[in-house]
């Protein structure tokens, strides 16, 4: 029989996902040792897990290296794979906003250049074009988004927000709130036919749990 | 040297001897099943007028295009696809033939894929048929069987075929009244089979509770013909249901093709919806995360071009089925070379009238260009893995060097060409 190949995304979201897979009886012990090992086999129910770095889930999934991934809903608007969504497995909420100073939350909309710094250049994008009609210039961070307005690298950031914690303490506030973000169970297209009867039995198993 | 001078650009490959041969294989084999039922190849221009395929229901985005621009300004783009080429085609030189018309090609399109993503080619070819004139169950049948039957002729052998069949989707939406806008997102969530945003979407908007169900359910209407038995129960509008009557009447064609193991349904696939008017098909295998060919009927193209006739075709991915054949472990039995000659000074014009009367024969002959050192030509022979080598000495006297059995024979000119010549004919 053909290994179903599962990708989660390394840190948490692996986590919590293993939790869920263990639930439904798959067997996920040797992941939880510590080992630098990106590769896990349940050789009882010919299933492989495979750690990747979160934005790149949905890349081994669209390709079909993956069968069965899991993402943020923030990765997977960020990258827009041609693939199935399956499940909200209801962890791993937070919600994509624009944020940035006090100051500014009156009058940004009126702002002549815009620029908005973000780990998500594409999500940015489509909401000032497309949702709001304006246009804005995307400026592509790696991390620290906060800072950005801080030291006036740009006007505002778009960011996913859990606590809003980093954002008060960076002396930041929340202008708009662009959509909930949680994890999600994504499938390959020719994964789900070729496969449909171990695929669909992992996505009710799973269904069930959350 | 400049900086790009030894690269080639993204999505664009050289292939090499073996793999062209095998590619070749491949195309002739397909082209051989277009042929036997009783295609003829037509070819279109590699580039035409950007216009051609900036019509309403333009399959490919304007981004995807390769544009360029001609003496008089007028805006050129590599064919992004081969069909919508012969949909002009056929308006304009082909319209008063009688129907059907049955047409094949095979050839390289080209699209500009924004980012650029690994594995997706931006130069890629395409076979494929089209069928013109007609619109019957019978016809979409016959693309789906000489679809199954091409991809078993290049040596695929588990593959499925999946049917879904646009008119269903746009007869649940005619039912509900929403707009095209409100459709559009819609369509975007089933084809990702999302079904909670589906929920959540569907109720924003006013549409009877029956009909909710019913497209809240689209996302898992997959899978063998009992799909269309399920559907059937819901309450589906005249056009919808027409749609599923279509899909179980191509089946029934198909199981008298006898094919049905390669068939299911999808009626979840609502893809390129102002593109496709009927029955559309994908077709998947193992170990490639990509569908290798894609169909369907397309009633309104032709007639962006002035005529309308319908039609209904088929794209299979060469590239893609490739990668897939070479995944399963396909191995091909491609020609070699079957003998190196090489040749002293006395024996040159000998050694070029034997390559020709083997070659006349049938067998693939290298002639060594000049002369060299034995251990040279058995070097290159071996790195070549080469059958054997055929030493010219003079007008008469030759040397054989077979080297499966490393074994060396004197003989003469006349009986190595009677041997060779029985070898031929007894079909050795």
């Amino acid at each position: 029989m053909k290994y179903i190949t599962i990708a989660l995304a390394k840190g948490r979201l692996a986590e919590l996902s293993l939790d869920i897979f263990e639930s439904i009886g798959l067997n996920c012990c040797e992941m939880k040792e510590k080992t630098r090992r990106l590769i896990f086999t349940d050789e009882d129910n010919k299933v492989k897990f495979v750690l990747v770095k979160a934005a790149d889930v949905p890349t081994y999934v669209e390709y079909g290296a993956a069968d069965i991934g899991i993402v943020g809903k923030d990765t997977l608007l960020e990258e827009a794979r041609n693939l199935y969504e399956v499940l909200d497995l209801g962890f791993g909420t937070c919600r994509m906003v624009v944020a940035g100073p006090e100051e500014l939350k009156d009058k940004f909309d009126t702002l002549n250049n815009k620029r908005v710094a973000t780990k998500y250049p594409r999500i940015a994008r489509d909401y000032f074009h497309i949702k709001k009609g304006q246009t804005i210039e995307v400026i592509k961070l790696h991390g620290s988004v906060e800072l950005a307005p801080l030291v006036g690298l740009s006007d505002v950031i778009v960011d996913i927000v859990e606590s809003g914690k980093t954002l008060a303490e960076n002396g930041l506030v929340v202008f708009e709130e662009i959509c909930k973000i949680s994890a999600r169970l994504i499938v390959n297209r020719v994964s789900m036919k070729m496969e449909k009867d171990r695929i669909m039995d992992i996505v009710e198993k799973v269904k069930q749990k959350i | 040297m400049s900086r790009w001078k030894l690269h080639t650009p993204e999505g664009v490959q050289d292939i090499l001897q073996e793999e062209c041969m095998v590619k070749r294989e491949i195309e002739e084999r397909i082209e051989g099943v277009f042929q036997s039922w009783g295609y003829y190849e037509v070819q279109t221009p590699t580039f035409e007028f950007y216009d051609v395929f900036a019509g309403e229901s333009g399959i490919i985005k304007q981004e995807t295009m390769f544009k360029f621009f001609d003496h008089q300004g007028r805006i050129l783009v590599l064919r992004p696809d081969i069909t919508t080429p012969i949909a002009r085609m056929v308006a304009t030189k082909l319209n008063d033939m009688l129907p059907p018309i049955r047409i094949y090609y095979i050839g390289n399109a080209f699209r500009y894929d924004e980012p650029y993503q690994g594995a997706k080619l931006r130069e890629f070819t395409q076979a494929g048929i089209e069928m013109i004139g007609t619109n019957t169950p019978e016809s979409d049948a016959e693309a789906i069987v000489i679809t199954i039957q091409a991809l078993l002729a290049s040596g695929l052998e588990d593959f499925q075929i999946d049917i879904g069949q646009v008119e269903f989707f746009k007869g649940l939406m005619e039912q509900t009244g929403l707009d095209e806008e409100q459709i559009e997102k819609i369509r975007v969530l089933i084809d990702s089979k999302n079904s909670l945003a589906i929920e959540e979407l569907i109720d924003s908007y006013d549409i009877d509770d029956k009909l909710k169900a019913t497209i809240l359910n689209l996302p898992s209407l997959f899978g063998g013909i009992e799909i269309i038995d399920r559907a059937e129960k819901e309450v589906v509008n005249e056009r919808a249901r027409k749609a599923l009557e279509n899909i179980r009447e191509v089946y029934n064609i198909l199981l008298d093709y006898g094919v049905e193991k390669y068939i299911s349904i999808d009626l979840g696939m609502v893809q390129s919806l102002n593109y496709y008017t009927g029955i559309i098909f994908k077709g998947f295998t193992h170990g490639l995360g990509f569908p290798i060919c894609s169909g369907g009927r397309y009633d309104g193209l032709i007639n962006e071009f002035g005529k309308n006739m319908p039609a209904i075709g088929v794209a299979i991915g060469i590239n893609r089925l490739m990668s897939a054949l070479d995944w399963k472990g396909v191995g091909f039995n491609l020609s070699t070379v079957d003998t190196l000659i090489n040749y002293k000074a006395k024996g040159r014009k000998k050694a070029f009238q034997i390559a020709h009367e083997l070659r006349n024969q049938g067998l693939a002959v290298e002639i060594y260009p000049g002369e060299c050192s034995e251990e040279d030509i058995l070097t290159y022979a071996r790195s070549k893995k080469l059958g054997g080598i055929i030493t010219i000495y003079d007008e008469e006297n030759i040397e054989l060097y077979n080297l499966d059995t490393d074994k060396k024979v004197k003989t003469t000119v006349s009986s190595l060409l009677a041997r060779a010549k029985s070898k031929t004919e007894s079909g050795e």
